[in-house]
């Protein structure tokens, strides 16, 4: 196969209706819709982006959405994607792409413990980190982290002192 | 017959036997640190030949059974405090537990974390803790040759208060491990999804 350079892969992806950024030589930034990202993941690994390295969380709470973000590098073509895709807040709902890489499943995992954000086919969503946890998410901006630990571990600002 | 005088000899008996013991107790101390905190890197200059504790007789020790000293670095998560109480209830008594950094005073830099307890002496009994961020080498020496002092007089008997007040210790660790309810009235803003069984029709 012949080696792809960023402009070729942003117009490739452009005529496929993605739009994406550049953001130096080795690295651009994709937006995807939630309705058909999976294809377009399961493209890019067809074309040689073998390897997704993570998928983080982000929580936008001003826009109310989440923002699942996909790390995929490809050791042919030396370029690295972050694929992102926006979900809204009040049902964070979102495709598996387990199916496409099989260590997605801890990935998936970790985002379902810390931002409640649903997998959707993902049959093991049980917590890796956190123990007997029944609180709100806590990497969601609105969880009050201080209010919790106060209440919990009893913990006092500035130690207890003035 | 019921002689007092007697007692009494027993009783200075032991007392002499005791600062034997504690003597040659405090000059052969083995020390397991659990290090899943920060500050492990402060103990390799503590063992090796820049600071040398094996000069004051303690060594490190693999496992609980056979340690004296439990040394807790840095901060504990939730999960690990399960962990480090089941290290801690193996050890055979005598024990005595140095708590490193100031995480373990009062959570130090992660005092407001979800996941980081506060006060390790909540847990468990503590005999000193070493204050500091990280503390360097020379508090940790100081620290272990204030136990041994400690010992000599008798007065390093944190273990015993865990026996006398068990029901506090253990009423603290319940309140994280046991099943409980939502700390946060926020837990209703919980996303609960509902699986669609059959798909879309």
């Amino acid at each position: 196969m012949n080696r792809i350079t960023v402009e070729t892969l942003l117009q490739d992806l452009a005529s496929r209706g993605l739009n994406g950024e550049k953001i130096s030589e080795q690295q651009i930034k994709v937006f995807a819709s939630k309705d058909n990202f999976v294809n377009h993941l399961h493209y890019l690994q067809t074309i040689g982006f073998e390897h997704l390295a993570n998928i983080n969380g982000v929580d936008y709470i001003a826009e109310n959405e989440f923002e699942v973000v996909y790390q995929v590098y490809s050791y042919e073509h030396k370029i690295h994607i972050v694929f992102k895709v926006r979900i809204p807040r009040e049902k964070p709902v979102i495709l598996t792409v387990v199916t496409l890489w099989e260590q997605a499943q801890f990935y998936e995992q970790e985002v379902h413990e810390f931002y409640g954000i649903y997998f959707e086919g993902n049959k093991d969503l049980s917590h890796l980190f956190l123990e007997n946890w029944n609180d709100l998410p806590p990497l969601r901006k609105d969880f009050n982290t201080e209010e919790f630990s106060e209440k919990l571990f009893g913990s006092k600002r500035h130690g207890g002192g003035k | 017959m019921f002689n007092i005088n007697s007692l009494e000899q027993q009783d200075n008996q032991d007392k002499l036997w005791d600062k034997v013991i504690n003597y040659f107790r405090k000059r052969s101390l083995w020390m397991l640190h659990y290090c899943t905190g920060c500050g492990a890197m402060e103990l390799p200059p503590v063992m090796t030949s820049r600071w040398d504790m094996e000069r004051f007789g303690i060594g490190p020790m693999a496992t609980p059974r056979q340690a004296d000293i439990l040394l807790i670095t840095g901060y504990s998560s939730v999960r690990t405090m399960k962990r480090i109480i089941r290290t801690y209830e193996q050890m055979p008594e005598p024990k005595w537990v140095l708590a490193f950094g100031s995480c373990t005073v009062n959570g130090g830099m992660y005092w407001d974390s979800y996941n980081v307890i506060n006060n390790l002496g909540e847990y468990i009994p503590v005999d000193i803790t070493i204050a500091g961020c990280m503390p360097r080498p020379e508090a940790i020496l100081d620290s272990m040759l204030k136990l041994m002092d400690m010992i000599q007089a008798g007065e390093a008997k944190a273990f015993r208060k865990y026996k006398e007040n068990y029901a506090y210790y253990k009423a603290n660790q319940d309140r994280l491990f046991m099943e409980r309810g939502p700390v946060l009235e926020s837990a209703a803003l919980r996303y609960v999804h509902e699986e669609t069984e059959g798909g879309e029709a």
